[in-house]
C-alpha cells in the first residue's frame, strides 16, 4: 500500500513537471497502478506536422486473408490503406502458420494509422515499434511489414515515383537477379534443369538436404546429405551458382561436419545451418568453414540482425520483407550489413506483394546479391493466379532477372474483387515433423 | 553466349502482356546533364565552401555543397554521372566510392534537391519523414579566451540558440592534470552563468588531447551534465577512446572527420561513442542516413557536424527531419554581420533559429531558393 502511494506520488510529480510547450494531455487511459504510463496525448500525431507533411490522410485500414489453396500453411495476409485522396496502398504481412494472429495484430494498429499522413512511413514505423513496448517478434514484425509496405506504396503514388526511385535506385534498370528452386530430384532431372536454365539466362538455384536430423547424426544420414549436395553440383554443372538450405534442421555440430565435406563445391552459400536464436552457435559453424553462411529470414528489425553483423558471423543476410518490418527495416539491415561487407539475399516464400516490394529494395542497395521467390523454372498454379491479379507475370524472370515494376509506388494495381475469388480459409499450421522415436524435429 | 532464338524464347516464356502492363520507367527529364561549381569565401571569417549546381536534361536545377573541389575531380565526376537520373542518388553514391568524399556529398544533396523539386515535396518526405517538426540547433562559439567566448554565447543565445559547442582551453603542454581541468571548469562555469537558464554545452577537445588529459576532463565533467565531450582524442585512436568511454559516464561525441560508414560502425561496435558527428559536407544526406541506420540498433543518435555554408545547412535540416535517431544539428553562427549577410543573400533565412530549434523548411527539394546573383557576387576569383 505504501509503495503504491509512493508511486502514485511520483506519477503526479512527473505529470506536474511536464516540459513547457508540450501539448496538454488528456486523463490517463489506464486505471492500472503503473507509475510509468504517461497520460495519452490527445490528439495523436497528425497536428504536430501540419504544413510539413502531405495533405493525404489515411482513412481506412483493411486486412485480407487470402487462401489460394485450402491446404497451404501460408494464406496471404494483405494490408490495404485507403486515403482521402482516393489513392490506396497495398502491403503484405503474411506469416506462415500464423495468419490469424497477424491479421489481429494489423488491426491492433488501427488507431496508429487512421488520420495519419502515409508519407511519414519512418515516423509511423517508429511509433508502431516503440509504442508497442514489448518490441516486435515475428507476429508484430509481419504486421508492421504489411503496413510499412502499404505506406511506401502510397508515398510512391503520392509523389509519382516507383519505390525503387524513392530508395535511390535502380542499380540495374534491367532488373534484379533471382533464383528458382533446384527442382530436379535426380541427376537426369538436374541436367535438364541446367539446359533449361541456360536458355533462360538463369544463373542460380537453391536446393535443400534430405530428411530430418538429430543433435548428432549417423554416418548414413551425413553421407546422404553430402551426396545430395554433390549431386546438385554434378547435375547443374560448374557455371551455375548453388545455394543449399539446411533450414535449421541440423545442430551446429552436424552442420559443421556436412559443411566441411562440401567445401570443395564452392557453394554460393549454406543457409540456416542451425536455428537463429543463438548467434554464437551460428558463428561456430561459420568459423570452421570457408563456405559462405547465410541466415536471417526469421529475424525482426535491424535490432534482430545487430549481433550477426557486429560479430562478423555470416556472409549473407536474408531478412524477409514480410517479417523484418517492411522496407523501412530491411533497408536499415542492408545499410548496416553493407558497412561490414555483408551481402543481402532477401528471403521470400509468401505472396506476391512482399516479393514485388522486395525488388524495389533490391535494386537500390549496394550489397544486393540475389532475390528468392520460391518459384519454379516451370510456372506453377500460383504464378497463374498472380498474373491474373496484377495483369503481368509477377516474379517471373526475364533473362535471369525479375523486371522492376515501373509504375508509381510498388508498381501494380490490385482490386479487392480479384482477391475475393480466394476467400480466407483460416490459419493453417506449418508442417509438424517428428523423428523416428516420436520426438520433435526441425524441418 | 546465347543466341537470338534463345533470348526470344525466354521472352515468350514470360507471358506476352508483360511490356504493355509496365510503361514508364526511365525519366529523361531527370537525367543529369551538367555540374558546375561556385567557390565562396566569407569576407570576415574566411570560412570557405563550394556550391555545386546540378542541371538536368529537363531543365531542373539542384544544389549541393562541400569543401574545396578540384576542377579535375569535378570533370571526372560530371562525366561519370552524365545520363544518370537524379533519382539514382544511392546508385551513384556507391558507384563513385573512389571520388572525393566532399564531392560525393554535394552531389548527393543536389540529386535529392532535384528529386524533391520534381516531386514537389521536401526531401524529408521523399525519405519517409517528417519524423519531427523542428530541429534542435547547436552553435559553435568563437573567441580566443573566456571573455570572448562569453560574449559569443550571449550573441548566440540572443540569436535563438540554447546549445553551444565550446572549445576546451588549449593545454599548455602534454599531460596537464589539475590545472587544465580547472581551466576547463572555469570556462564552462562562466559560460553557463552568462548563457543563463535552459542552456547546454558540448566541450570540444578538438581531437588534440593526450588520452590522460582527455580522461581527466571526462571524469571531471561526469556530474556537470554536458551534452557530450567532443573528440577528446583523434577518433581513430580507438584504444584510448574505449578506455575513456569505459572509465566514465560523460557521453563522447565523435566522427566529424570520418567519411566512411564502417568507421562509425566500428566506434559503435567497440562501445566507444555516445553520439555520432558525421559532417554533412563530407558525407551528404544519404551516407549519414546509412550511418543513422547502423546507429539505431545501438540506441545511439546523430548530431551532424557542420561548419560550411547555408546550402549544407538546408540539407542538414532535411536530413534531421528524415531520421528517427537525430538529436541536434550544428548550424554555423558567424560572428560578423557581413558573413551573416552573405549567407542570407545566398539561401534566405534557412538558418533561422528560435528557442533552441531551427525551423524546418516546407518548400520542395532542399527547401531553399539559391540566389544565382549572390553566387556570382560572392564567387571567389582564383588567379
Amino acid at each position: 500500500m505504501r509503495r503504491r502511494q509512493f508511486l502514485g506520488g511520483a506519477a503526479a510529480a512527473m505529470a506536474a513537471s511536464r516540459v513547457a510547450g508540450e501539448p496538454r494531455r488528456a486523463a490517463p487511459a489506464s486505471l492500472c497502478d503503473c507509475a510509468f504510463a504517461p497520460p495519452q496525448p490527445a490528439p495523436p500525431g497528425a497536428d504536430a506536422f501540419r504544413g510539413l507533411g502531405s495533405k493525404v490522410k489515411i482513412t481506412n485500414l483493411k486486412v485480407f486473408g487470402v487462401s489460394i489453396s485450402q491446404t497451404s500453411d501460408r494464406p496471404y495476409v494483405f494490408v490495404k490503406l485507403e486515403t482521402n485522396a482516393g489513392l490506396v496502398g497495398w502491403g503484405e504481412a503474411t506469416l506462415e502458420g500464423k495468419a490469424g494472429a497477424v491479421m489481429a495484430c494489423v488491426n491492433d494498429f488501427r488507431e496508429f494509422l487512421i488520420g495519419a499522413d502515409p508519407v511519414q512511413s519512418e515516423h509511423h514505423w517508429q511509433s508502431m515499434y516503440v509504442h508497442s513496448f514489448y518490441r516486435a517478434g515475428p507476429v508484430m514484425g509481419s504486421a508492421i511489414s504489411g503496413i510499412d509496405q502499404a505506406m511506401w506504396d502510397l508515398r510512391g503514388k503520392i509523389l509519382g515515383l516507383p519505390v525503387y526511385k524513392l530508395l535511390g535506385g535502380p542499380n540495374d534498370p534491367a532488373g534484379v537477379r533471382g533464383y528458382y528452386i533446384a527442382s530436379g530430384r535426380n541427376l537426369e532431372e538436374l541436367r535438364a534443369l541446367r539446359a533449361n536454365a541456360a536458355g533462360q539466362g538463369i544463373t542460380c538455384f537453391k536446393g535443400g538436404i534430405p530428411g530430418y536430423y538429430e543433435w548428432i547424426d549417423t554416418n548414413e544420414k551425413i553421407t546422404a546429405a553430402v551426396r545430395s549436395i554433390e549431386m546438385l553440383r554434378e547435375g547443374l554443372g560448374p557455371d551455375i551458382d548453388i545455394a543449399v538450405d539446411f533450414h535449421a534442421k541440423t545442430s551446429p555440430s552436424v552442420a559443421s561436419v556436412i559443411v566441411k565435406e562440401v567445401e570443395p563445391l564452392n557453394l554460393l552459400w549454406v543457409e540456416e545451418p542451425c536455428p537463429p536464436e543463438n548467434v554464437k552457435a551460428m558463428a561456430r559453424i561459420a568459423r570452421r568453414s570457408t563456405t559462405p553462411i547465410a541466415t536471417g529470414e526469421r529475424l525482426v528489425a535491424a535490432y534482430g540482425c545487430r549481433e550477426l553483423i557486429e560479430q562478423g558471423v555470416v556472409d549473407i543476410i536474408q531478412t524477409d520483407l514480410n517479417h523484418v518490418g517492411g522496407i523501412t527495416a530491411l533497408w536499415k539491415v542492408a545499410m548496416a550489413a553493407a558497412a561490414s561487407g555483408i551481402s543481402m539475399a532477401p528471403h521470400g516464400c509468401e505472396g506476391p506483394i512482399g516479393l514485388l516490394a522486395s525488388l524495389h529494395l533490391d535494386s537500390a542497395i549496394p550489397n544486393f546479391l540475389i532475390q528468392e521467390c520460391c518459384g519454379n523454372i516451370v510456372p506453377q498454379p500460383r504464378d497463374k493466379i498472380w498474373a491474373e491479379w496484377f495483369g503481368f507475370p509477377a516474379m517471373r524472370m526475364v533473362n535471369g532477372k525479375y523486371p522492376l515494376p515501373e509504375k508509381p509506388g510498388l508498381g501494380f494495381d490490385l482490386t479487392e474483387e480479384a482477391l475475393n475469388r480466394y476467400p480466407f480459409g483460416g490459419s493453417k499450421p506449418m508442417a509438424r515433423v517428428f523423428l523416428q522415436d516420436g520426438s520433435v524435429a526441425e524441418w | 553466349m546465347r543466341n537470338a532464338t534463345q533470348i526470344r524464347r525466354a521472352r515468350l516464356a514470360a507471358f506476352a502482356p508483360f511490356q504493355a502492363a509496365m510503361p514508364g520507367g526511365p525519366d529523361r527529364r531527370l537525367e543529369i546533364s551538367s555540374l558546375g561549381d561556385y567557390r565562396l569565401r566569407e569576407p570576415v571569417s574566411g570560412r570557405s565552401y563550394t556550391m555545386l549546381r546540378l542541371q538536368t536534361r529537363g531543365g531542373l536545377e539542384g544544389y549541393g555543397e562541400c569543401g574545396e573541389i578540384a576542377p579535375r575531380d569535378l570533370a571526372a565526376v560530371a562525366e561519370a554521372v552524365r545520363g544518370k537520373e537524379a533519382t539514382q542518388f544511392e546508385t551513384v553514391r556507391h558507384q563513385l566510392k573512389n571520388a572525393p568524399a566532399g564531392l560525393r556529398a554535394a552531389l548527393n544533396m543536389a540529386m535529392l534537391d532535384v528529386v524533391g523539386r520534381s516531386a514537389q515535396a521536401p526531401v524529408y518526405q521523399i525519405l519517409g519523414g517528417p519524423t519531427r517538426n523542428k530541429c534542435r540547433a547547436l552553435a559553435a562559439l568563437g573567441g580566443a579566451g573566456d571573455t570572448e567566448l562569453v560574449e559569443s554565447a550571449r550573441r548566440a543565445r540572443a540569436a535563438g540558440f540554447r546549445a553551444f559547442l565550446v572549445p576546451a582551453p588549449p593545454p599548455a603542454a602534454r599531460n596537464q592534470g589539475q590545472a587544465f581541468v580547472l581551466a576547463a571548469r572555469r570556462r564552462l562555469d562562466s559560460l553557463r552563468q552568462a548563457a543563463g537558464e535552459g542552456t547546454d554545452f558540448v566541450l570540444d577537445g578538438r581531437g588534440t588531447l593526450v588520452p590522460g588529459d582527455a580522461a581527466s576532463l571526462a571524469a571531471a565533467f561526469e556530474r556537470y551534465h554536458l551534452l557530450w565531450l567532443e573528440e577528446p582524442c583523434p577518433p581513430l585512436n580507438l584504444g584510448a577512446l574505449k578506455k575513456i568511454a569505459a572509465e566514465n559516464v560523460t557521453p563522447l561525441g565523435l566522427g566529424r572527420s570520418i567519411e566512411e560508414p564502417s568507421a562509425f560502425q566500428d566506434l559503435l561496435r567497440e562501445e566507444a561513442v555516445d553520439i555520432l558527428r558525421p559532417d554533412i559536407s563530407r558525407n551528404g544526406i544519404s551516407q549519414i542516413r546509412q550511418v543513422a541506420a547502423i546507429a539505431e540498433s545501438y540506441y545511439v543518435a546523430l548530431a551532424p557536424y557542420h561548419n560550411g555554408g547555408p546550402v549544407a545547412s538546408a540539407a542538414a535540416l532535411q536530413l534531421a527531419a528524415s531520421l528517427p535517431n537525430f538529436f541536434i544539428q550544428q548550424i554555423p553562427f558567424p560572428q560578423a554581420e557581413q558573413d551573416r549577410k552573405m549567407r542570407a543573400a545566398l539561401a534566405g533565412d534557412v538558418e533561422t533559429v528560435k528557442d533552441g530549434f531551427a525551423v524546418l523548411p516546407s518548400a520542395p527539394g532542399l527547401g531553399i531558393a539559391v540566389n544565382e546573383k549572390a553566387l556570382e557576387e560572392y564567387k571567389e576569383h582564383t588567379a
